[in-house]
């Protein structure tokens, strides 16, 4: 009897765990992001932007916010390692892809690998939060813009939207993640999405 | 107080980490090992047993035991899984015939209980051979990807040349520092 009470309770208790994929091209400040996140959602640290380095491989980070469980995997971005994005898609119940708003010459390549993303089957239906990052900085084109360089005004087959955000001062970040937690739980996807816990 | 004081220690002095050098065998594990501590290319034989070395680096003192990688010894490897921080594994990046041996051998380690913690730097050796894979060939065919729930980075090295080596060791050393904190 109280093995079924406290079942229920856990039952009741237990939060849902979500995967949430962080993408963009190298330098648009993945890493920065996902340690930010980090320091406003938890009561780690981060680590320092400084000591960052171009990511070759794959940066975990676990946090419980917004009623969720939340695993962010950062994967590197430099076009050769990009082939192992794809691995990750079929486990990612919503997408964050992280432009540098400070260097539109590159929203092309970006806009290029984002699609070639959205485009994957095992992708189909994940929420797409875009951060307009570094928006501290001199010279980063407003939300506007990067919506009409990346076409999500045309996108209606997925909850999207642009967030202007700066992972140095943290602007933003929380308000994209809460809207992508919130969007994710909507989609039906989530249904499908089973993870293998390794 | 005797925590306390370590504690202290701790935080000016250097931190520890264990570290196991792991590959087939003629990955290059131990030239690896010796360019690490003295920054030479020694002339090696195969290891029949292991090798242990401290080096120190970005203030953290790596403990690196280096095993020998022949079919016939990889089974002890496990003897010295526990207490593991990270493991460096080594590929020979231009022997494509056995890499999917290696690929065998990775995930039996990635799978481990013991090692279930431990951050994954792997090493894509021998990149000044002819016909060695990129690094993302090195991943792709060691199924890198199959890694969801820790940090891990892969980098192209060569021991004979020194390339990438102290790369790989920045990234080990900056992760276990985020994450003693």
């Amino acid at each position: 009897m109280f093995t079924l009470f406290s079942g229920c309770i856990e039952h009741l208790c237990r939060k849902d765990q979500f995967h949430l994929l962080i993408l963009g091209v190298d330098k648009s400040g993945k890493t920065n992001v996902l340690e930010k996140l980090k320091q406003l959602l938890t009561d780690l640290p981060g680590m320092d932007p400084s000591q960052i380095m171009p990511t070759v491989g794959l940066n975990v980070g676990k946090m419980e916010a917004f009623n969720s469980q939340l695993v962010f995997w950062d994967l590197g971005g430099q076009p050769g390692l990009r082939s192992i994005w794809d691995k990750y898609y079929a486990e990612t119940h919503g997408l964050v892809f992280v432009v540098d708003a400070t260097d539109p010459e590159r929203f092309d390549e970006a806009k290029v690998a984002l699609d070639k993303a959205l485009g994957a089957r095992e992708l189909v239906g994940a929420p797409l939060l875009l951060i307009a990052n570094k928006q501290d900085a001199e010279g980063a084109v407003d939300m506007q813009e990067v919506s009409e360089a990346f076409g999500l005004g045309k996108m209606d087959s997925i909850p999207c939207i642009v967030q202007p955000a700066s992972a140095y001062t943290g602007q933003g970040l929380v308000d994209g993640i809460k809207w992508l937690v919130e969007a994710v739980k909507r989609s039906p996807r989530r249904y499908h999405v089973t993870a293998r816990r390794r | 107080m005797g925590i306390w004081l370590s504690r202290m220690l701790s935080y000016f002095g250097e931190k520890e980490a264990r570290i196991l050098v792991l590959g087939l065998d003629n990955a290059g594990k131990t030239t690896i090992l010796y360019r690490l501590q003295v920054g030479e290319v020694v002339s090696t034989i195969p290891t029949i047993g292991f090798n242990v070395e401290t080096v120190s680096y970005k203030n953290i003192k790596f403990q690196v035991w280096d095993l020998g990688g022949q079919t016939s010894i990889r089974p002890y490897w496990r003897c010295y899984y526990p207490n593991t921080q990270a493991i460096i594994y080594v590929v020979d990046s231009s022997d494509v015939e056995r890499i999917g041996i290696s690929k065998e051998e990775f995930h039996a380690i990635v799978e481990e209980e013991e090692l279930k913690d431990a951050l994954i730097l792997v090493y894509a050796n021998k990149q000044d051979l002819p016909g060695a894979l990129s690094d993302a060939q090195v991943a792709e065919a060691l199924g890198l990807a199959d890694i969801r729930n820790r940090d891990w980075a892969i980098f192209k090295t060569s021991a004979i040349k020194g390339d990438g080596l102290f790369e790989g060791l920045d990234w080990l050393a900056n992760t276990l520092k985020a994450r003693g904190r």
